[in-house]
């Protein structure tokens, strides 16, 4: 812990910015948490190209397996596709959301630093070395396997994607306890729990399921580790277990637990939807009590096989009460999110008229992908109509974890000063987040109503109905869609590097104590202390202009 | 906007308990990862029993030698918190003492552990209870000796002078964190050893 513990190099504020670009030295040596973060993101943005090209690449294959075969027979078609879904959540959702974090969540509480800055700092690279033995194993011939096949063909790279896949996993884990610890502990004066920024609460929330969870996550692992090496091989790690490997790990994809990682769209929303309104978000409590709900539904390391009753009276764990209840009741607290956003946007519907910003597109769109797939997630736990083997349960994962991905990028767009010091293109935004919400609509939509097709979730299965190639088509156009968004994000981020141009201190006219600073915002995050916080939205309590238009309200 | 910020009284930067509040984070982690592999014990075995298979053999699990590493855990809850309140009475003598105790009976846990699995005889490849064995143990003793490790710590810190009332953050985390290795103890002890 000493590492953790001394004051981080950043106590004594400087008016100095740090630079956007850093050189391979200081990424490896900063304290800055505005640098880490910014390496989080970068590695999500290039992750997500990569599990995006997966993503088209199997919805090719997926088209015609019979006579398709690009990645060279069943056993790799089937490690490959288990690489694109825990790759979407580890490897992007995860990241790009703890990046935001990461660089965001301080300088909102008002700190100026995030709690444990060389812990963080360890976190990202160890995510990167276990993301790169990780992938590198896959493309090895040693991916999780199909049911039939509990791994790929080579024993030793198996045993290096448990452990790039275990490195991951605690990397997250040490991100998500720098990310929580900021929150609970460093927060400005005045600034209480009931007055945490809703973003800054969402990640505070998502972290603590992420640390509750993925620790599961990593039972799961050690135990087909040590299977493989020296178990009875019973346990996924033989070469024929009883459960695959990636049978083990999948409750990880599908709900509830994927739920966990769009936690944070509803604080993006919140946080998000007021600003571009102009407006002073109402009922923040409500808004804290419904992200802590939605947390709460999304705890789902229960819902596992491993765990499941295996008598002579089969009872599986997703036929059980508690499944189906959290499975109808998470779309509740995503409504409620989505009605106070209705709400800003209506009293805000002078300043919103005409062409939305990136941001706000993004936050909305996000929102709606994900009651979208908490929708379908409640069509998935009705028993009569047995989702549950189908491929719906694609739909459900990937219109959550692109909602995700879209929130993500309409916080990328918001919070651009101060994550690079430059803002973004508004109009090449809009096309980002219009294909890729446009996209996983299309994507996720088709592949749940093609689950009532009996089209099987294992791709190995061939569909059996002729409606299936169709909707396999129209999700091969959503990815695609999807991955020109991603396209269009690459060259967006591009050419904010190139321009050089520092954006404005407050663009949007902001509520949280993130705008109160310059941009780029220096090292130490604020010049002088902030001030004293009174509310949730501290800058409207002292901004001239809020004060005219509360005397003309009343 | 940075005009108007001004116009308030600036507010203090505080970071109260930052090292306690991350110890409990990363204790609850590791709870929940000692959890997991608890539960899929739990579940293995049940589909044993069910299936009418024999999870241990009859006689090789005794409770006596487990009974004595529980009891060993119990008593340095009270040595570490007994560090605790040295430190938050500024009398390090005792601190000291308490915190190598703590060590002494961490050290000893690793020797009992090692006596009860060399004397059940068990193989890590024979069957899916012996296997579960070695590795709710195993897990247990890595997330020891990260708790003997941090004791250590706390012990070369409090040497050299580095807590006091006001700074007995470090020594209450690590004795947060001490507690919940005691408490992943008690699970083991319960579902292997007593209900076995």
């Amino acid at each position: 812990m000493t590492m953790t513990d001394s004051p981080p190099a950043t106590e004594t504020a400087s008016a100095a910015p740090s630079p956007a670009v850093a050189g391979l030295y200081e990424s490896l040596t900063t304290t800055d948490h505005k640098r880490i973060g910014r390496i989080w993101l970068q590695s999500g943005v290039l992750l997500l190209v990569g599990a995006l090209v997966l993503g088209v690449l199997l919805g090719i294959e997926r088209l015609d397996a019979d006579s398709t075969d690009i990645f060279g027979g069943d056993n790799a078609y089937f490690q490959i596709w288990a690489l694109y879904r825990i790759a979407l959540v580890l490897l992007v959702a995860a990241p790009l959301f703890i990046g935001l974090a990461t660089i965001v969540v301080p300088m909102q509480v008002g700190s100026t630093n995030i709690a444990f800055p060389r812990a963080a700092l360890s976190a990202v690279w160890g995510f990167l070395i276990g993301a790169g033995i990780m992938i590198a194993a896959v493309l090895a011939n040693g991916g999780w396997g199909a049911v039939d096949r509990a791994s790929g063909d080579e024993r030793d790279a198996v045993a290096l994607t448990l452990v790039g896949m275990g490195m991951v996993v605690l990397s997250l884990l040490l991100a998500s306890l720098c990310i929580a610890t900021t929150v609970i502990s460093m927060r400005v004066k005045g600034m209480t729990l009931l007055r945490t920024p809703l973003f800054a609460w969402s990640m505070l929330v998502a972290c603590a399921v992420w640390m509750l969870t993925l620790p599961v996550l990593l039972a799961n692992l050690l135990v087909a580790y040590v299977d493989l090496h020296n178990g009875p091989g019973t346990f996924g790690g033989g070469l024929s277990g009883d459960l695959s490997i990636y049978g083990q790990i999948a409750w990880i994809v599908e709900q509830p637990q994927v739920y966990a990682f769009a936690i944070p769209v509803l604080g993006i929303l919140g946080s998000i939807v007021p600003v571009a309104a102009g407006v002073r978000g109402a009922r923040h409590g409500l808004s804290l009590g419904l992200i802590g709900f939605f947390g709460l539904l999304s705890v789902g390391a229960w819902a596992q096989p491993y765990f499941q009753e295996t008598n002579d009276a089969l009872v599986r764990y997703d036929e059980k009460f508690v499944y189906i209840a959290f499975g109808i009741a998470a779309i509740f607290p995503v409504l409620g999110a989505i009605g106070g956003a209705a709400d800003s946007v209506f009293r805000g519907r002078d300043r919103v008229a005409g062409l939305p910003p990136a941001h706000l597109l993004g936050a909305l769109g996000g929102g709606v992908l994900l009651l979208a797939g908490t929708a379908a997630g409640v069509a998935r736990v009705i028993q009569p109509l047995d989702l549950g083997d189908r491929v719906s349960v694609a739909g459900v994962m990937n219109l959550v974890l692109f909602a995700a991905i879209a929130s993500a990028i309409a916080g990328l767009w918001f919070w651009a000063p101060k994550i690079g010091g430059h803002e973004l293109s508004p109009m090449l935004g809009r096309m980002v987040v219009a294909e890729i919400v446009l996209g996983a609509v299309l994507l996720g939509g088709a592949q749940f109503i093609n689950g009532f097709f009996l089209t099987a979730n294992n791709p190995l299965v061939a569909p059996t109905e002729d409606a299936a190639d169709v909707l396999n088509l129209v999700s091969l156009l959503g990815m695609a869609l999807i991955a020109l968004g991603a396209l269009g994000l690459l060259a967006s981020l591009a050419k904010a590097m190139r321009s050089g141009e520092t954006g404005a201190d407050d663009p949007w006219s902001g509520h949280t104590l993130e705008w109160a600073t310059a941009t780029p915002p220096p090292a130490g995050n604020f010049a002088e202390p902030p001030a004293l916080v009174t509310s949730e939205s501290p800058l409207l309590d002292i901004s001239p202009d809020e004060a005219a238009d509360e005397g003309e309200e009343s | 906007m940075t005009t108007t910020t001004t116009a308030l009284p600036s507010a203090e930067i505080t970071r109260p308990r930052t090292v306690l509040v991350g110890t409990m984070f990363g204790s609850g982690a590791a709870f929940m990862a000692f959890l997991g592999v608890v539960l899929v014990y739990v579940s293995e075995r049940a589909s044993a029993r069910s299936a009418g298979a024999e999870w241990f053999p009859d006689g090789t699990i005794e409770l006596g030698p487990s009974g004595f590493i529980f009891s060993t855990l119990i008593l340095s809850i009270f040595t570490v918190q007994w560090a605790v309140q040295a430190i938050n009475n500024n009398d390090r003598t005792n601190a000291l003492v308490a915190l190598a105790l703590s060590g002494l009976f961490g050290a000893s846990v690793f020797n009992q552990l090692w006596f009860i699995m060399n004397d059940t005889g068990f193989s890590l490849a024979e069957t899916n209870g012996q296997f579960m064995f070695f590795v709710v143990l195993g897990t247990f003793v890595a997330f020891m000796i990260v708790a003997v490790g941090f004791i250590a710590l706390t012990f070369v810190r409090a040497f050299i002078g580095q807590f006091g009332p006001r700074k007995a953050d470090s020594v209450a985390a690590a004795a947060f964190y001490w507690n919940t290795v005691v408490a992943m103890y008690a699970i083991a002890w319960y579902v292997i050893f007593v209900t076995k």
